[in-house]
């Protein structure tokens, strides 16, 4: 599925955009597809030659881009003449700033745990790999059954515990990701 | 012997005058105002006079002793003025008259008299044409107000004698608002007009706006050209318009039509000429007022009747018989007018000024484009935020609602926020699609966010993140920056990944 694996894993592709209104768009910029917007890869194509804006093409309509002011982060785009503005962020940038806030950064942790004992089969993931929410990451044997497991949260992968061929216990500690969600 | 026209205007309306003026032979000449100086306009001229008018405090457009100076100067036989400054200004009118300059108009009498909408209402009395109840002339006190109020029943509408614009205009819903009422408007009539006459009419909810097209010759010959309709308006200012109307059936067309001629020989009106009516809610109408001058939508009436109505206009000044007789007029298709507007319509259409940066109409043969910029052009406050028209031309109404929103996605104007995503929000709201729109519609339906959609927010975000990507990058590496040619996600990303 296009989807699954989509995000190739490169955190430095992933950029963050919070609109005026506080809604929040998780952009991946990939080397050989399609944009992905909140998990999606979107049909949208770009059309070259445009004179001092962005030009793209989605779903048959064109959309005409043009920076009207950037200060700092901060991008005020019109988009057709309808502006609209927004912060961008890196994902460093974004998590560095959760952690900085205290009530967020609770939320940021994550954990994946050993649901069943088992033996470690396969790691899909690296430290630093972006992850898609639900997305297996490791695949773990137990009674002769391999189990793919996931994570309910969309985020960058902080440490792995274990190793491949590595026996865990039930609640061993097995991946740990910041989720960029909110 | 040489014509020679001075068009006392500016922007589209001025070359759309010198298109059909120089056709019929007319060398045409043109004001060049300090406070636009480099306008679009004046390339189109055959002749310009510079105005000098850097250090007035109103524009060349709008100083009648001076345009008569100048045009004497440059042995100036016609004047046009267009719509708007002096257009619908008797004495400017009587002025060219006095120094032997042909006004292309009706003659200064017409003009004062239909300007005066109690003189107007008189005539239109005295024509038979359907009259909103109210007070029967000028309003000298709160007194008499109340006693023509009470007659007529709330909510009134109080109107300033000179008015236009909404000015000296208020809204009595119930009697103890009156009085208060009737002060502030007749303060804002003194200070806009010099002339604090106010009358009462009976307010009417749910309006459209009907105008009816008419060429009169000084022979008497009067025809209609059909209806616009004009019920999209803000604040009184038209936004939309279009022809014919879909609230009219051809039994009232015909009707309301016939009533418009008749009031403009009972006038003995000659040139071109609207005379507006208002439609109510239960398919009544009544008489409005009388506009004396060429109006901004005029090219909606002329693409379905294949009529150009300056040729007209031109003609009739210079004595000419009206050749076209009403039976020849043939209502042909659908025609819609979008008035381009340098106004931010996320703000509350605030006025926006600047540098144009660059400008592109689609064309074809039934998409008309009336400009007054071009790339380069400088927007700014000295005069109206109409930039341009956009009139299309179709089959019937949905095709041309169609064509229009085409027209209007291909449109493309940068350095400036216009009415544009506005309209497309328009065309495409059932209300406009049905035709069920009154001169209420903006203020019922307006609000800031009227233009947010979904989709062009995910493009403006994924827009913001590509520059972001572009900035961080710059920075981080050093790198010459892109140009738009090479603009590519999948290069950029390649570069973002060293």
């Amino acid at each position: 599925m296009a989807t699954q694996y989509i995000y190739k894993r490169d955190a430095t592709r992933l950029f963050i955009a919070i609109s005026e209104t506080g809604k929040k768009f998780n952009i991946y910029l990939p080397v050989e597809s399609n944009p992905i917007i909140n998990n999606v890869e979107l049909p949208i194509t770009i059309i070259n030659g445009c004179i001092s804006s962005y030009c793209f093409k989605w779903n048959n309509k064109r959309y005409t881009c043009i920076v009207k002011s950037k200060e700092q982060n901060k991008y005020t785009i019109l988009v057709n003449g309808v502006e609209y503005k927004f912060s961008i962020e890196s994902i460093s940038s974004y998590l560095r700033r959760k952690l900085l806030s205290t009530e967020e950064s609770a939320k940021i942790q994550n954990v994946l745990r050993a649901p069943i004992p088992g033996k470690v089969i396969d790691i899909y993931v690296s430290e630093g790999d972006l992850i898609n929410a639900n997305e297996p990451v490791i695949n773990i044997e137990s009674m002769k059954m391999q189990n793919e497991y996931a994570l309910p949260v969309n985020g960058i992968v902080r440490k792995i515990y274990v190793q491949r061929g590595q026996s865990v216990m039930k609640d061993d500690v097995l991946i740990e990701i910041d989720s960029i969600d909110e | 012997m040489e014509k020679r026209l001075l068009i006392a205007n500016r922007g589209e309306i001025a070359i759309r005058i010198i298109r059909t003026a120089k056709k019929l032979g007319f060398t045409c000449i043109v004001f060049q105002s300090d406070k636009d100086t480099d306008a679009y306009y004046l390339k189109f001229a055959d002749e310009i006079i510079t105005a000098n008018d850097a250090h007035n405090e109103t524009s060349i457009f709008l100083n009648i002793p001076k345009i008569i100076e100048l045009a004497q100067e440059h042995q100036i036989g016609y004047i046009h003025p267009g719509y708007g400054f002096l257009s619908e200004n008797p004495d400017f009118a009587q002025a060219c008259i006095d120094h032997q300059m042909v006004f292309i108009g009706p003659s200064p009498e017409l003009i004062r008299n239909m300007g005066l909408k109690t003189i107007a209402k008189e005539f239109a009395q005295k024509a038979g044409l359907p009259l909103i109840q109210g007070s029967e002339g000028v309003v000298n006190s709160i007194e008499q107000a109340q006693i023509i109020a009470e007659k007529i029943g709330y909510p009134i509408l109080l109107k300033a004698s000179a008015g236009g614009g909404g000015r000296g205009m208020r809204i009595v819903e119930k009697p103890e608002a009156l009085e208060r009422n009737f002060n502030s408007a007749q303060k804002e009539a003194i200070t806009a007009f010099g002339n604090g006459d106010l009358f009462i009419e009976k307010y009417i909810s749910q309006p459209k706006h009907i105008e009816f097209q008419i060429l009169g010759d000084k022979y008497g010959n009067i025809i209609h050209l059909g209806e616009r309709e004009c019920s999209l308006q803000r604040k009184h200012q038209k936004m939309i318009e279009e022809a014919p109307s879909p609230a009219l059936t051809p039994e009232k067309r015909e009707k309301m039509g016939q009533l418009a001629v008749q009031f403009a020989k009972t006038i003995g009106y000659y040139s071109a000429g609207t005379i507006e009516f208002l439609l109510d809610g239960n398919g009544d109408y009544y008489f409005m007022e009388m506009n004396t001058r060429i109006q901004v939508e005029h090219p909606i009436t002329e693409l379905i009747t294949g009529i150009d109505l300056i040729e007209w206009q031109l003609k009739i000044a210079m004595d000419e018989p009206l050749t076209i007789k009403q039976e020849d007029i043939k209502l042909n298709g659908w025609a819609i007018e979008c008035r381009v507007n340098a106004e931010d319509a996320q703000n509350r259409f605030a006025p926006e000024s600047g540098f144009i940066e660059s400008v592109y109409f689609p064309t074809s043969d039934t998409i008309r484009i009336e400009t007054g910029i071009e790339q380069g052009s400088v927007v700014n406050t000295n005069f109206d935020s109409m930039l341009a028209k956009i009139i299309v031309h179709d089959t019937d109404r949905a095709l041309a609602i169609e064509k229009m929103l085409k027209a209007l996605n291909y449109t493309q104007i940068i350095g400036i926020k216009t009415t544009i995503p506005f309209y497309k929000k328009v065309l495409q709201h059932n209300d406009f699609i049905l035709g069920n729109y009154t001169t209420k519609w903006i203020e019922e339906n307006y609000k800031p966010d009227i233009l947010y959609d979904d989709e062009e927010e995910i493009i403006g975000a994924l827009t913001a993140s590509i520059v972001y990507a572009l900035d961080y990058l710059k920075l981080a590496s050093n790198t010459p920056s892109y140009t738009n040619d090479d603009l590519s996600i999948w290069v950029l990303n390649k570069r973002i990944n060293k």
